[in-house]
């Protein structure tokens, strides 16, 4: 056996402050409400991860945990939550009576039987990677074990990341059925129903605004519902455009009293 | 860590029968992609055919005479492992034939013609009219069935870990995919992924405790350390065993870990809810029966009342809920919980004949199985399956035969003498009486809850013939020979193997060797 290592003061104080921000996020991840929150959380309990990585003597591990993990994987998960809406109107209700009480002492029980089990352990000196890392290397040992040890594994991955693209795509893509309308398709049904004949009306007040999320006035100063998208309207996403319009108002009041001086 | 690279030996005589499955499932993938939409369906049909068929005839003519631990120890091909992919195999093949099945139409009927579809919207019916079929469930299974097989055969705990990910994620996607009752379906498999996720969770962390006593992740390794002990390190060993259990367990349908069952084996396609019962069921058995036997046996008496307990909540609860069920699918669910337990039983014997009595089970239970569920599939009204006890009603003056098959294999999930569930609980339940008093106690709670579950059993039997039809428009749809096959397969099986098991229980007497 080596000689245990020491552990010097800077590692041990890196830990103890970072380990508890580690805990919060990670209960982070699981109380937020957001799911923006919730990945943001993770991002810093990957981080953190990563941060340990390094000090234990293996940088390649946690470089890779900071450019794989939190860097890409969550922000793809970001991108996700960005491009399917991010609806935090999860339901609280509960189905079964008296189940998230059940679910809290359970949760609280495994908890303290874990704490008291592993809290009972007297773990050996750490050895630390220095011997492997000067005399096979970091990534070259990692290397040896991954294509030599876990060969199989590795290579039988390959069939999860296969079974994931293709279950994507039986659950979210869908087959065009028929072709897209072209705009002579569109024209021709405007004319056929005899409903909009010059299109919808464009979105936005008096040129001060011309955002998606902000309706058209008609002429009697009420909002046309069909200048904006049904998709933001049923998301509460659209903008109020009456401070336009009262801006209008002030300039034109403006203008009067000017005139009449 | 090697401090030179070592190339591991690959024996590939060994794991060719894995990989003729996963080569059958990229070849579907490939299929996918440029075979044209309407010959799509028989070609993946075709080609899982012959894959499964190879991959057999490569287990029995390479695989029996190399039974060696192969890959760096990552895969074990002992008798176990031979005897339990053969049955996958042999149930593979039979859920694809379920799963191929048309029922007269253009395509495969229990799967929807479009997964993304919203249920019920106007684009599902385009694309139903379009005559557009998700055949991808083919490579999907094959999929599922290399992660079984790898499973069964894990040596060390990163593998098994990734073997149960393998086959689980297909199966995740194959349970959302019912033509009808979409919402059901679509329930069903995200409650089997998020329990599945959380359950995997259990077992990434009793791999990850068992790691820090044991230093290793191989089976062997985690063996001899046990015997060895690690002083300061033994308060990890227990929750250790408990967690990966837990992980191992879920996958069972054990209770506690049971609460997906009923849901996924309704929302899911019958066939897939056959193939899943059968399959995954057996899987499972296969990676307990090595992580307690090879891994973990050392420390045996420190643990086993644990999954004592487990066994008999399993068999009790399975029991007695599936009383209460109206929903056949559901009834099912349950009886397969029931069955679970009983198979924990033989596993508790701790012994070669107890290895035998579990590997039968799970093969007889497989084989019937399957058949009761495409049965099920069949049965019909209105063109969406009859899945109410009620509709049930009357069924055996109708289809006669139809009914009297299924009447049998309800016997023989009871265990009545003459079929294949009587020996197979003889086989489970003689060695575990042999073990000592707790295996004793185990039988009897076992006997009684076959008793429970035989008493639902024998209600629908009556229920079958004996009371007046509801409705007339209940009917068995006409199979093709396909589905005919695999009920005839299952049935006869269930025959043979409960009037001469002689042989079969030869072979599983010779399988039951472990290379530790």
């Amino acid at each position: 056996m080596t000689t245990p290592l020491e552990i010097g003061a800077g590692e041990t104080a890196l830990f103890w402050i970072l380990a508890p921000i580690s805990v919060i996020a990670a209960l982070g991840l699981l109380f937020a409400r957001k799911s923006v929150h919730a990945a943001l959380s993770m991002i810093v309990v990957m981080l953190i991860a990563g941060v340990f990585y390094i000090a234990n003597e293996a940088p390649f591990v946690g470089i890779i945990q900071i450019v794989v993990y939190s860097g890409a994987v969550m922000m793809l998960f970001l991108f996700v939550v960005m491009l399917v809406g991010r609806d935090a109107s999860d339901s609280l209700i509960e189905t079964i009576r008296g189940q998230r009480l059940a679910t809290v002492l359970v949760t609280l029980g495994l908890v303290a039987l874990l704490t008291v089990v592993v809290g009972q352990v007297t773990w050996g000196g750490a050895v630390g990677l220095a011997a492997t890392n000067t005399e096979t290397g970091n990534v070259t040992g990692l290397a040896y074990l991954i294509f030599g040890r876990y060969v199989w594994i590795f290579e039988v991955s390959a069939l999860l990341l296969i079974t994931a693209a293709v279950a994507s795509m039986v659950l979210a893509h869908r087959t065009r059925l028929a072709p897209p309308p072209n705009q002579r398709a569109w024209a021709a049904r405007r004319f056929r129903e005899g409903k909009h004949l010059a299109g919808l009306p464009a979105p936005g007040v008096y040129a001060r605004h011309n955002a998606v999320d902000t309706p058209a006035l008609l002429p009697d100063g009420s909002i046309s519902e069909l200048s904006v998208s049904r998709v933001l309207a049923a998301r509460s996403q659209v903008a109020s455009p009456e401070r336009f319009a009262d801006a209008q108002d002030e300039i034109e009041r403006e203008i009067e009293e000017g005139s009449e001086r | 860590m090697p401090t030179v690279f070592e190339a591991p030996e690959i024996n590939w005589a060994a794991i060719a029968p894995m990989l003729v499955v996963m080569a059958g499932g990229l070849i579907g993938i490939v299929v996918e992609a440029f075979v044209p939409r309407r010959r799509r369906h028989s070609v993946q049909v075709a080609l899982s055919v012959v894959a499964l068929v190879l991959a057999f005839v490569a287990l029995v003519t390479l695989t029996v005479d190399n039974r060696v631990k192969t890959l760096g120890g990552s895969v074990v091909m002992d008798g176990m492992s031979v005897f339990l992919q053969g049955s996958l195999i042999v149930f593979g093949l039979l859920g694809v034939l379920t799963m191929a099945e048309k029922f007269g139409g253009d395509r495969p009927d229990a799967f929807t013609p479009m997964g993304a579809a919203i249920p019920g919207s106007a684009y599902e019916a385009a694309a139903d009219r379009a005559g557009l079929a998700t055949s991808e469930v083919f490579p999907l299974a094959l999929f599922s069935l290399s992660g079984m097989m790898m499973f069964v055969a894990a040596g060390d705990l990163i593998t098994m870990f990734v073997a149960l990910e393998v086959l689980s994620l297909p199966l995740y996607v194959l349970v959302g995919l019912a033509r009808r009752r979409r919402l059901l379906s679509q329930e069903a498999s995200l409650k089997y992924f998020l329990l599945g996720a959380f359950a995997s969770a259990f077992f990434l962390f009793g791999s990850a405790l068992l790691y820090g006593y044991a230093a290793t992740t191989d089976l062997d390794g985690i063996a001899a350390a046990i015997t060895e002990t690690r002083p300061g390190l033994e308060p990890l060993l227990v929750p250790a065993i408990l967690l990966v259990l837990v992980g191992l367990l879920f996958k069972v349908g054990a209770v506690p870990f049971h609460s997906w069952t009923p849901d996924a084996y309704q929302g899911a396609p019958t066939p897939v809810t056959g193939f899943m019962a059968a399959a995954t069921k057996l899987a499972a058995f296969g990676a307990i029966l090595r992580f307690v036997y090879v891994g973990v046996e050392g420390t045996r008496w420190s643990w086993e009342v644990g999954l004592a307990v487990i066994a008999a909540l399993t068999m009790v609860v399975g029991a007695v809920l599936s009383v209460t069920q109206t929903d056949i699918k559901r009834l099912l669910a349950y009886s397969s919980i029931a069955h679970a337990g009983f198979i924990l039983v033989g596993v508790l014997a701790f012994s070669t004949l107890g290895l035998r009595g579990v590997m039968f089970y799970l093969l007889a239970y497989g084989l019937m199985t399957i058949a009761a569920f495409a049965i099920v599939s069949m049965v019909r009204q209105g063109g969406t399956e009859a899945t109410q006890l009620s509709q049930w009603a009357g069924l055996g003056q109708r289809h006669p035969i139809l009914a009297a098959t299924f009447g049998f294999l309800l016997l023989a999930f009871a265990g009545i003498p003459l079929t294949s569930g009587f020996t197979a609980k003889f086989a489970a339940f003689a060695p575990a009486i042999e073990s000592g008093t707790l295996g004793v106690v185990l039988v009897v709670i076992g006997v009684l809850a076959s008793a429970v579950t035989a008493f639902v059993y024998v209600r629908i039997i009556v229920l079958m013939y004996f009371s007046d039809a509801t409705s007339e428009d209940v009917v068995a749809a006409e199979a093709s020979p396909l589905t005919t096959a695999a009920v005839a397969v299952g049935a006869v099986a269930t025959v043979v193997l409960g009037i001469v098991p002689g042989p079969v229980l030869e072979l599983a007497a010779q399988a039951s060797e472990l290379i530790r």
